[in-house]
């Protein structure tokens, strides 16, 4: 732990300290793009204001967070509102350092790794390996991409409950990285009641935690229902009612409110015909959860934590409610791939799209809700380029993950009949 | 003998029967003329019809009680039924308060009494019960359903007597509703009469249909002695509210007549009403009219320390000689008048409600409903909104500030809750519903505020004109007035115009209906279902293609494609290798081919007949990627 991390630290709090006391704070906390029915501030208010009335807030359909959330807040909200804000600084800081703790740790395991594999690799691909610099760069530029992306500030600033999304997720990698096993499924399994899609993170778990066996695969799968149905027993006994599950996860499953956001699924939905709408809920479900995951977990086995990063960003691009703070967490896990970043060939068309897209968003949302001149095709137009923008960056890294190894062991120059070759999927 | 006994028993009961049913069955027609400030004129009609029907099993026997009221209480629990089609809103500042109470559009509720009753049981009787009601009055009532409907708490109180039982209350508004002829036509086929004689025969459409504001009303109520099913009165009372604009008439002066309101004088009574009269205010804004012809008859009523007066014409002696003609009354202002509008300022009443929204566009808003007290000592003020289930309201920010009645603004002030009670709403399912209590001071106004999000529905939840906007129902404020001041309504216990005068009570309840409102909700685009559908799985597929390969296929090396630098060269060699795609494509995907780390089998590289590694690096084995020549990974797949 160096002092510039502190530096970094203490220079996020201030400037999200900063940001919350000027009125963009409470702007942030209405834009669609950050607050979503899932994790708004004033439903989270109402769903504690509701708790401490004695009314079961999942009757309505205006509360979406868990009940243990919501109770272990409640305090916090009613007795101390003015600290709110700083509350959900530090929580953010936290993830910073949870980022930057997991970040060294998984660059000195990747040295580590490289050690023992250094002789089969081929002569010019030192720049594709992890150097002696890299066990400070990249933590660094993990911290500086989470502290200081106006994503995640504005997130934060907004008092999303995506900040407590984030930290989870933080956890979750870290103690992934670390090795401990409880603590992960745990946070997992909270998680997974609370949101529904980090469920697919159980894959990088398994292929962290039950590497040899098959059958410690089973027992870790087993732990993991258990820790669920726990952490859900948890939560019943909040209210003493099972009416949080349908409105939390069936809220999402069924996707029932569709209020827009940066994501695919509201204008599909709001122009879907009635009768085919199940099968595309459940297409876009699963789009969003089991399409990706075996393929990719067995194509990535090597690598459980870049397979957890395209998951969460997968996730962050195809859940029902994706905001902003989600698309600014899986940034700040892109420079652990800092190495594969040479073969990544689309960053300037990405880096545009994110650019134009989000500046647009704010523009057509004013145009078709408050000027009334645009209508809602403009602005599922910009998200639906932002979204393709995601995914183009998230192929991207794929693709560069495959070269870069292909590389690492046959040289970065291939030559065919003395000519310079291209490598290409086939 | 026995049997000629039997049957002369038998037709004496019978008689006996028919007589007492004559007797228990009454039918009043009452017409009330009230000038109102600002050149208004408020008609009031009622019709009561009250059976003592006793026993259950006679409403078989319906005589004057329409049929269907008498069906409804064979086959539904309903002990008290309101229906109101409205069309325009009551001014209470100017106006005063109404006899009976309506909001714009149409109104329902109804109490449910009975023996093992559920709440799902009497969600049923509701819908079923609204569908009847929308045949009878063809009017949509048969929108009524979960989705508008609610349990009212506190503010909707029972008028009828319960027997045993518990007792259940629905409470439904369709704002949207448009209240016109239709249900003028069937609304008088519910009369004895009917449209052919009586006061009924002065409603014609034409007439009705042009005034400010008209109100059709239904209500029907169980009245049972002592808890007993046995000992029964049914009352329908049918009521139509009518305030005419004088100005409309584009007379030279303020005088005017029946006639001039209702396109006709009257033809008579209804030869089956036990009493036909009307009665015309003359104290307040009546003083400075002269009848023609002179009332009479003259009735002061004082009730809560206020005095109304009242000329009554009875029809049964108007019409006492034979012959035909028809009967009008003249309402003549002095000639100094003239043309001058009528200036007088009323008195404002003890309480009025005033509601509206806050903020602009589609997303949110807030609504406000306000409630002045310009009485001097403090009033008990309950509210109760119901927030359809496409507007989030936000319970956290429901707040009641106050404001001394003369100042403008207001400031932090707030009142503290006497009682609050919410339902949250369901999307699609349940409407919000909030009822709040508490005390207002004298001379004060509150300002209820609420914020409210508006949601993006799917696009076939919109009515056809979407960008018409979605009604949010009128709230209901109550109030227990100390004085009778303004106040018309009748008491609970009273079933004609006439029983309140001089019904002096403690207290008064009075409820007012707030205005509407219209919020627009964010729309889609209606016209592009399949674009926005091809379009998101266009984006699914972006990502679905390139995941899908980099899971499933080889890497190879190939040729560098030596594309030619001209833009025009590289169209054309474009063009040119697509018509030789199928002869070049092996001699293109020469080079290695890299066993991908997959464990999915590779596609199938098709054509690599000639291909060649050019450079075979010692690549490991196991789980290192691999390095091999395509001819093997050929004969592999073969």
């Amino acid at each position: 732990m160096d002092p510039k991390f502190f530096k970094l630290l203490l220079l996020g709090g201030a400037v999200r300290f900063y940001f919350c006391r000027t009125p963009l704070a409470a702007m942030i906390g209405n834009r669609v793009e950050f607050a979503t029915p899932l994790n708004s501030h004033k439903r989270m208010q109402e769903g504690i204001f509701l708790l401490q009335s004695g009314i079961d807030p999942y009757q309505g359909d205006l509360v979406h967070e868990s009940p243990l959330i919501l109770s272990a807040l409640s305090g916090l909200f009613k007795n101390y509102p003015q600290f709110l804000p700083v509350f959900y600084i530090i929580l953010d800081i936290f993830t910073a350092a949870l980022l930057y703790t997991m970040s060294r740790r998984f660059v000195k395991q990747k040295q580590d790794q490289q050690n023992v594999e250094r002789k089969e690799y081929a002569k010019d691909t030192e720049e594709l390996q992890f150097s002696c610099l890299d066990k400070l760069d990249i933590p660094e530029l993990v911290i500086v991409a989470y502290l200081f992306n106006p994503l995640t500030v504005m997130s934060c600033i907004g008092m999303t409950s995506t900040v407590i999304s984030n930290l989870f997720l933080a956890f979750f990698l870290y103690c992934l990285v670390k090795g401990l096993l409880l603590p992960c499924l745990l946070v997992l399994a909270f998680e997974t009641v609370r949101s529904f899609y980090p469920i697919v993170l159980i894959a990088p778990l398994l292929l962290v935690f039950s590497r040899s066996s098959i059958r410690r695969g089973v027992v870790i799968s087993l732990l993991f229902i258990v820790s669920c149905l726990i952490v859900a027993a948890a939560n019943f006994f909040v209210l003493n009612s099972w009416n949080f599950l349908d409105g939390t996860l069936g809220f999402i499953f069924y996707f029932r409110d569709l209020q827009p956001n940066i994501g695919l699924f509201w204008y599909f939905f709001t122009e879907m015909f009635e009768h085919f709408r199940t099968m595309f809920l459940i297409t876009f479900q699963l789009n969003a959860t089991v399409l990706y995951l075996v393929p990719l977990s067995i194509k990535l086995r090597k690598e459980p934590l870049l397979l957890a990063t395209v998951l969460v960003a997968l996730m962050a691009v195809f859940r029902a409610y994706p905001s902003l703070g989600d698309v600014g967490f899986y940034l700040a896990l892109l420079p652990l791939w800092k190495r594969c970043w040479k073969f990544m060939a689309h960053g300037f068309v990405v880096f545009t799209f994110f650019l134009v897209t989000l500046s647009m968003m704010g523009a057509l949302w004013h145009l078709w809700i408050y000027a009334g001149s645009a209508n809602a095709n403009f602005y599922f137009g910009a998200t639906l380029a932002f979204s393709t923008g995601q995914i183009f960056l998230i192929t991207d890294l794929l693709f560069a993950h495959v070269k870069r190894e292909f590389c690492l062991f046959n040289g970065q120059k291939i030559l065919i009949d003395g000519e310079e070759a291209r490598i290409v999927l086939k | 003998m026995f049997p000629e006994a039997f049957v002369l028993l038998l037709l004496v009961a019978f008689n006996a029967g028919s007589s007492l049913g004559k007797d228990n069955e009454r039918f009043h027609e009452e017409l009330v003329v009230r000038p109102l400030s600002g050149d208004h004129v408020n008609t009031y009609f009622q019709f009561t019809t009250r059976w003592h029907y006793g026993e259950k099993d006679n409403l078989y026997h319906t005589q004057l009680t329409p049929r269907v009221i008498a069906e409804l209480l064979q086959q539904f629990a309903v002990k008290e039924l309101h229906i109101g089609l409205t069309q325009g809103l009551w001014r209470y500042e100017t106006w005063g308060y109404p006899i009976v109470e309506a909001t714009s559009g149409a109104e329902m509720w109804a109490w449910f009494s009975g023996s093992n009753l559920t709440n799902g049981e009497v969600d049923r009787q509701w819908k079923e019960l609204a569908n009847v009601f929308s045949g009878v009055l063809c009017a949509s009532l048969n929108f009524v359903d979960n989705t508008n409907s609610i349990a009212p708490r506190h503010l909707i109180r029972p008028q009828f007597m319960p027997a045993n039982g518990q007792r259940f209350v629905r409470y439904s508004t369709l704002p949207r509703e448009i209240v016109c002829t239709e249900n003028l036509t069937p609304w008088k086929k519910l009369l004895p009469c009917g449209s052919a004689s009586g006061f009924a025969s002065l409603l014609n459409s034409g007439h009705v249909h042009n005034t400010k504001y008209h109100s059709l009303g239904l209500k029907v109520r169980v009245l049972c002695e002592d808890h007993d099913e046995e000992n029964c009165i049914v009352e329908l009372t049918q009521t139509a509210n009518l305030v005419y604009d004088l100005r409309l008439f584009e007379l030279s002066n303020n005088d005017f007549s029946l006639r001039r309101l209702f396109g006709m004088g009257l033809n008579g009574f209804c030869e089956l009403a036990d009493s036909s009269k009307i009665y015309v205010q003359r104290n307040e804004q009546g003083e400075r009219f002269q009848l023609v012809p002179a009332p009479t008859q003259e009735v002061r009523s004082t009730r809560g320390g206020h005095s109304v007066v009242y000329s009554v014409y009875d029809m049964h002696e108007q019409f006492k000689d034979a012959g035909e003609r028809l009967f009008n009354v003249a309402w003549l202002s002095p000639k100094s008048e003239g043309r001058r509008r009528n200036l007088a300022k009323p008195s404002l009443p003890p309480v009025t409600v005033h509601r509206y929204l806050l903020g602009h566009g589609q997303e949110r808003g807030r609504i406000v409903t306000e409630v002045t007290n310009s009485h001097y000592d403090a009033l008990p003020i309950m509210v109760q909104e119901v927030v359809p289930w496409y507007v989030h309201a936000y319970l956290h920010t429901l707040s009641i500030r106050r404001k001394p009645q003369r100042v403008n603004e207001y400031g932090r002030q707030r009142l503290p809750f006497k009682l609050l009670h919410y339902t949250p709403g369901k999307q699609r399912e349940l409407p919000s519903h909030l009822e709040i209590g508490f005390m207002l001071p004298g001379q004060t106004s509150a300002l209820i505020t609420i914020d409210v999000d508006y949601l993006l529905l799917k696009w076939l939840e919109y009515p056809p004109d979407a960008n018409h906007g979605h009604y949010i129902g009128a709230a209901i404020v109550s109030s227990q007035l100390p004085m009778g001041r303004n106040y018309t309504a009748l008491p609970p216990e009273g079933h004609l115009f006439e029983h309140s005068f001089n019904a002096t009570r403690p207290s008064y309840v009075l409820s007012l209906h707030t205005e509407a409102l219209i919020v627009s909700l964010p729309t889609p685009d209606f016209s592009m279902p399949y674009n926005v559908i091809c379009l998101a799985c266009t984006v699914v597929a972006l990502a679905f293609g390139p995941i899908h390969s980099v899971a499933t296929k080889m890497i190879i090396v190939g040729r560098q494609a030596s594309a030619p630098k001209n833009f025009v060269k590289k169209i054309f060699n474009k063009i040119f290798r697509r018509g030789k795609a199928g002869e070049e494509a092996p001699a293109e995907a020469e080079g290695a081919v890299l066993g991908a780390a997959a464990a999915a089998a590779p596609l199938g590289p098709s054509g690599f007949g000639s291909s060649r590694a050019s450079r075979t690096t010692g690549g490991p084995s196991g789980d290192q990627p691999l390095l091999e020549d395509l001819d093997e990974e050929e004969e592999e797949q073969d």
